[in-house]
């Protein structure tokens, strides 16, 4: 069984660069815990997940971002 | 070669307006290229942390954008890694013009249509 193809929401709302100082944005294609969504389940393509990858770990290092969210401590 | 850069720095949040403005000055005057503008210099002002760095849970954040050559980046960040009052700050190739989408994390809904 195959689903439709999901599209890409980056490239829908017309975002060039992800930026990691937009850390509203980049909470969508997170866990709940804070881990990276994989574009298998949030469809976004190639060049957006890469740029998503460096955004998020950018907005981790600025605190902007958890690493871990919900740990006691 | 010159080029855009973009810098965050997250200071202490205890520190006055203006001891943070007189740090951002002589952070700058660093990086100051002959001819070229001042750099841009855009106040986010106190903010919670996502998780406490050095046991502080809020942090004051400041965003410039600045034109200059490579060469000139070291001695930039050695300066402010000295400084105690910055909890942590991180320098990137800026890259494109992009206007900063505030409002993008309210269209959830009809993404998932």
């Amino acid at each position: 069984m195959r689903r439709g193809q999901k599209t890409c929401a980056i490239c829908e709302s017309g975002v060039r660069i992800v930026d990691y100082k937009d850390e509203r944005t980049l909470q969508r294609f997170l866990t709940e815990r804070g881990k990276m969504l994989p574009s298998r389940l949030s469809g976004t393509c190639a060049r957006h997940q890469r740029q998503l990858s460096t955004a998020i770990k950018r907005a981790r290092q600025l605190a902007l971002l958890p690493y871990i969210k919900g740990q006691a401590g | 070669m010159v080029r855009p850069y973009e810098v965050v720095y997250i200071f202490d949040s205890a520190l006055e307006e203006s001891a943070i403005n007189e740090r951002l000055a002589r952070f700058h005057a660093l990086i100051q290229q002959p001819g070229s503008e001042a750099p841009q210099v855009n106040h986010w002002g106190k903010r919670t942390l996502a998780y406490p760095i050095r046991k502080h849970e809020t942090g004051y954040y400041v965003v410039s954008k600045f034109e200059t050559v490579g060469t000139a980046l070291p001695e930039f960040e050695r300066a402010i890694k000295l400084e105690e009052g910055v909890l942590r700050f991180l320098v990137v190739v800026h890259e494109g013009a992009q206007p900063v989408p505030v409002s993008t994390g309210k269209s959830d809904e009809e993404d998932d249509e």
